[in-house]
This record gives C-alpha cells, sequence and structure tokens, in this order.
C-alpha cells in the first residue's frame, strides 16, 4: 500500500473533497484538494484543545456542532477567528506529525464528508509534508536520540549546575513527570500539543537534566528480576537506611501479576 | 473579522512597514508571509526568528528582578531597519508572533508598537 503521503498527493491532484480514515489512527479532511483539518488518536484535537483552556465545555461545542455549527460558534463570541484558525493550524500540524508516517492500514476515503471545524485554514499537501520533515529534522538538530520521545520522561534528580532556565512548557512536564510518562502521554495530561512536548523533552535531554540512554536502561525497571539485574551488572542502588530489605523474587512476580489483574478489572 | 490571513494586510499597513510574517513560536514555523524581500528564504527567516526570541528570553530570565519573566514585544534595530516582535499568548501552545520590519527613516516606532497592540487585541480578544 503506497504511503500516506503519496495518497493525499493524488487526492489533492483530482481536487478531491472528503474525509480519509486511516483506520483507527485518524482522519484527514480535504476541501478541494486542500486539507482543512486532520484528526489523530495520539493528538488532542481543537475541541479538546478549547475545552482544556476553559473557553467552551464539550458539552456547548457538541451543541454548536450539532446545531450552528462553526459560525455560531464564531458568533458567540468565546473564540475569536484568529484563535480558532491558529488552534486548526497548531492541531492539524500536530496530527500531521503523528498521521503521516502511518502505514500499515488501507485508508478508506468518504467522498464529500467535512470537518465542522474545517474550512478556516486551509494547507497545501506538499506544505504540510515539508513541514512535517522540517520538525523531524530540528527534533533532530537538538538532541539526536529519537529514544526520548517513547522513553519515561525522568529528570535527574540533582542539578548538575547552580541554576537552570526553564520554559513554560519544560516547566510542566518537570513538574508533572512521574517517571512513567512518555512524552505524548504528558502531552494529554498538560493539554499541550504533543510535538511542543517533544520539543522541550529534547532540549531538557540535551541540557542533560534527563536520565537518558545507558543511565536509564541500567535502572531498575518494574518488570525486571532482581537477580537479572545484577547479572547486567548494573551498579546496585542505594538502600535506604536500616536494615537490608529483603525481596523473595517469587513474591514480587505474584504482586506483579495481582496488580495486572487488578489493573485489567478497573 | 481579523483573522490570521488578514491580518498581515493591516500590519503591512503601519508607516513604513517593509515586510511581515507571522511566526508560530514552539514549531519555527512562517504562519503567514507578506512582501518577503530578495534573498530571504521564510522558513530559515522564521526559524531563526524564534531562535532570536527563545535566547532573548532565557537571557532576561537571568537579569529580570522576579522568577519568571513575561516578554510583549522586542526591538532590534540593524543597519537594514528596525525589527519589531510581538508576542501573542494564545489559548493554544504559541506564543504567535508577529513581526514586522520597518523602514529607518519612514518609520514611527511609538505608533508601530501602538498599532500592533491594538491588531493583537483584535485578533486575539
Amino acid at each position: 500500500m503506497p504511503p500516506l503521503d503519496t495518497l493525499l498527493a493524488g487526492l489533492a491532484r483530482e481536487r478531491s473533497t472528503g474525509a480519509l480514515r486511516v483506520g483507527r489512527a485518524g482522519t484527514v479532511f480535504l476541501d478541494e484538494g486542500r486539507v482543512t483539518y486532520m484528526d489523530c488518536a495520539q493528538t488532542p484535537g481543537v475541541e479538546r484543545l478549547l475545552a482544556a483552556r476553559g473557553r467552551v465545555s464539550e458539552a456547548a461545542l457538541r451543541r454548536l456542532q450539532a446545531d450552528g455549527g462553526c459560525e455560531q460558534l464564531l458568533e458567540q463570541g468565546p473564540v475569536t477567528l484568529g484563535e480558532l484558525q491558529y488552534c486548526v493550524l497548531g492541531a492539524v500540524l500536530d496530527a500531521a506529525f503523528f498521521l503521516l508516517p502511518t502505514t500499515g492500514t488501507r485508508p478508506k476515503f468518504r467522498p464529500g464528508e467535512r470537518h465542522w471545524l474545517g474550512g478556516r485554514w486551509y494547507f497545501d499537501v506538499p506544505g504540510l509534508v515539508r513541514e512535517c520533515a522540517r520538525r523531524r529534522a530540528r527534533l533532530a538538530q537538538i538532541w539526536p536520540a529519537a529514544d526520548v520521545d517513547t522513553a519515561p520522561v525522568r529528570p535527574t534528580s540533582r542539578l548538575a549546575g547552580r541554576a537552570v532556565a526553564l520554559s513554560d512548557v519544560q516547566w510542566e512536564i518537570v513538574v508533572r513527570a512521574d517517571g512513567e510518562a512518555t512524552s505524548p502521554e504528558l502531552a494529554k495530561r498538560l493539554g499541550r500539543s504533543s510535538y511542543s512536548v517533544m520539543l522541550a523533552v529534547r532540549r531538557l535531554a540535551a541540557a542533560g537534566l534527563l536520565v537518558t540512554g545507558e543511565q536509564a536502561s541500567a535502572l531498575p525497571k518494574r518488570d525486571r528480576r532482581p537477580e537479572a539485574r545484577q547479572q547486567a551488572g548494573g551498579p546496585r542502588p542505594a538502600g535506604p537506611l536500616g536494615p537490608p530489605v529483603t525481596a523473595d523474587p517469587t513474591d514480587i512476580e505474584l504482586l506483579l501479576r495481582l496488580k495486572k489483574a487488578l489493573e485489567e478489572l478497573s | 473579522m481579523l483573522g490570521l490571513d488578514n491580518c498581515l494586510t493591516a500590519v503591512m499597513a503601519i508607516p513604513g512597514a517593509l515586510d511581515a510574517m507571522l511566526v508560530d513560536h514552539t514549531s519555527g514555523m512562517a504562519v503567514a508571509v507578506s512582501g518577503q524581500p530578495d534573498g530571504v528564504d521564510p522558513e530559515k527567516s522564521a526559524a531563526a526568528l524564534t531562535e532570536t526570541l527563545r535566547a532573548t528570553v532565557e537571557g532576561l530570565a537571568h537579569s529580570c528582578p522576579g522568577d519568571t519573566v513575561r516578554v510583549d514585544d522586542m526591538l532590534i534595530t540593524t543597519d537594514k531597519g528596525h525589527h519589531l516582535l510581538r508576542m501573542l499568548d494564545t489559548l493554544f501552545e504559541g506564543p504567535l508572533v508577529i513581526y514586522v520590519r520597518l523602514d529607518l527613516e519612514r518609520s514611527n516606532l511609538a505608533l508601530a508598537r501602538h498599532r500592533l497592540r491594538a491588531l493583537s487585541d483584535q485578533l486575539l480578544a
């Protein structure tokens, strides 16, 4: 199956109007060959962003979608045209960054379908592809190792120096990082675009503020058994003060199985 | 209604405006461009302006009283003109940056700043 951008380029040439559904990954909406909106399962959409900022409730948005649509939303005035355009622009580019490289599912095109918030800003397909490539290159330029995008974000517990300047997104990341959440998960929690969080995480990594690469894999993982860790030659973490903690590996396995079962239940 | 597309027309109407651009500060992308001079690639220009702004904010963070710094606008004067940048806080990410280059002789900086402020209020009220 051809990659998504080739398929989109074809639809753009034919000046098609409709929705291209890419399995569960997302949907691309086109109007006369130009992209008007893009949905992606991995990134927050415009509705979610508007609601997250407390401008319009999701219920009000649903009512508007059913009756009145985008015109009504702008007329009622919780959002200006400029804000909505900027919101759509950001959300679509964020979605495109993750959706365009999708392969494996055969996309289905439904002619005539439109997104209710689309049509406020138009993107040409080559422009979108170019911008995504530029964004990828920018990430690599800041910090070349892509594994920080998918690994849990772990800020170092101590600064190597005396002071550090953080941007607003970096601050939010440091506050919300729990040692388990990855960049896309943090983006969802923060109500920010996935790309901005990935960018901020790579900058943190470049500044030496994250536990990355080898250091990270030397850290104990939840599913690894203690003896495996010792065989790997990782340094034994300094235990708490007091008598040594004994942990029978079979007990830990039982606890993990229990935990998994409980998680599946909820 | 003022949108991102016709906002630059209003920016270019500022006396002495040579060229203008809307930049998405997060990604360093040129959102809209107007009157770009020859030999300047808008994509590169937007990315470079973003880095300039970021360096400024980081630098000021160390030299401002208090713990956080919020830049409203920034003015750089070169032999090629006055470069005026205004940052707009939006409900999504951002900030959105309005950039305008003004003629050294024909422009009035106070007026230009006033106009940009009025425009940003209209754009993201």
